[in-house]
């Protein structure tokens, strides 16, 4: 082998193991605090109105998104242009059984509706609720994680248990999804932020109060 | 979901174009009992015509009722609308959120609280059947649109347009619109949209100011 080619070489493999590595693989695992997951685990979220930025491979759209805690603990989800008109309706039960109400032809598909309910999902804790965890440390950061079909869901929070940092959905070696939260926090998050790693696509929600 | 790229017309945008701008064109409603179909609608058609052309700019606040039927839920909005001939318009909400909407000739802009999007009117179909549904609202000759079917109703003081859409693409978000014109000035009073699953969504009219002075600057890009 040509020896000029070597260093490019040695580079190029270590570039790409970087990108193999698993975003996990220094997390620890530590015994959990029963008394931080009952101050953070973020289990309920109350009725709010949202104005929805939504950003999806280069492509924008807004609107308001109404999401609703139902008088028999089932929630459901709203999103309608800013003129009013209603693109969908979801819902998800006690239990979590997910159900579309309504939802306009364009948006009728499996990959967009899944994608949606996965992340509404997140956004509203779903997973955390009645949930069995396991608890990692990773540099300052705890991970409480549990077990769902399609990966892990973590409520990460400071080390000290001061403040939930995010909600992350991620496969045994990456990262899918994060929620971000910013100023009020559960269960009437002001600002919220949903991120998505495998493909281009964010969600902000901004809280308003309606007049 | 069709996202439409940037620098183009987004579909819901255009959805939203669509329904909206012919609603404050019109100048504009509820129903009510008491409308009886008018009896002689080419003398309508004719005089509706004959006042919208009179219109060279409107000012009026606007405020947007939405009405959520199976959550029991209701989001009202305010903001503000103006009209210049020809085909230049501003909608403003305000309060609770904002959001703003310019159309200035072949171009409109549209910002939210995060992005501002230029798109050109012309790179799409849907918005060519938004600017001929404007065009007849501006000139009065709405009840002639192929978008819709129309029936006209009267009481002492308002005509009532019951618009039904014909086009497949307007159909799934509106089962009927509702104009209100006001007979004193031809002017559009409230619009009533009916949502398939039952939501509606009520824009009214206050505070209209016809034909006064309204700056160039208003409709910038």
């Amino acid at each position: 082998m040509n020896r000029s080619r070597i260093p490019f070489l040695l580079f190029s493999i270590s570039w790409l193991c970087s990108g193999c590595s698993s975003d996990y693989r220094y997390m620890q695992s530590v015994e959990s605090r029963p008394d931080c997951i009952a101050k953070l685990a973020p289990v309920q979220f109350e009725t709010s109105w949202y104005h929805a930025s939504v950003d999806v491979v280069g492509n924008h759209i807004s609107g308001l998104l109404l999401i609703k805690n139902m008088p028999d603990s089932s929630y459901r989800i709203v999103f309608t242009n800013e003129a009013g008109v209603t693109f969908f309706d979801f819902g998800f039960s006690r239990e979590g059984t997910f159900a579309v109400y309504n939802v306009i032809h364009k948006l009728d598909k499996g990959p967009v509706i899944h994608t949606l309910q996965q992340d509404f999902e997140l956004i509203l804790g779903l997973p955390f609720r009645n949930a069995s965890y396991k608890t990692w440390i990773m540099n300052d950061e705890v991970f409480y994680g549990t077990r769902q079909k399609n990966g892990t869901s973590y409520f990460i929070t400071t080390k000290d248990c001061a403040s939930l940092r995010r909600l992350e959905l991620g496969s045994a070696r990456k990262r899918k999804t994060t929620v971000e939260v910013t100023g009020q926090g559960y269960p009437r998050p002001e600002k919220i932020e949903l991120r998505h790693y495998v493909f281009d696509m964010r969600i902000k929600l901004t809280r308003f109060d309606k007049e | 979901m069709n996202w439409s790229r940037r620098k183009r017309m987004p579909r819901m945008f255009v959805i939203f174009a669509a329904i909206v701008l012919p609603s404050f064109f019109l100048q504009i409603f509820a129903q009510n009992p008491e409308f009886r179909p008018v009896n002689d609608l080419s003398a309508f058609k004719k005089k509706f015509t004959t006042e919208s052309a009179k219109v060279q700019s409107i000012t009026s606040d606007f405020i947007q009722e939405k009405t959520l039927a199976a959550l029991t839920e209701k989001i009202t909005s305010t903001g503000r609308f103006w009209f210049k001939r020809n085909n230049r318009v501003r909608i403003e909400y305000q309060k609770p959120f904002t959001y703003l909407m310019i159309m200035n000739g072949d171009k409109m802009s549209v910002r939210d609280n995060e992005k501002e999007n230029t798109i050109e009117v012309k790179s799409n179909r849907l918005f060519r059947q938004v600017n001929r549904i404007m065009i007849d609202c501006v000139q009065g000759t709405i009840l002639d649109s192929k978008d819709f079917t129309s029936k006209v109703f009267e009481n002492d003081h308002l005509y009532l347009l019951e618009m039904t859409p014909t086009a497949k693409s307007l159909r799934e978000f509106f089962q009927t619109i509702l104009l209100i014109v006001e007979k004193k000035d031809y002017s559009v009073k409230s619009i009533e949209m009916n949502e398939p699953a039952g939501d509606k969504t009520i824009i009214s009219f206050k505070n209209k100011r016809l034909n006064e002075q309204v700056a160039d600057t208003v409709f910038a890009l």
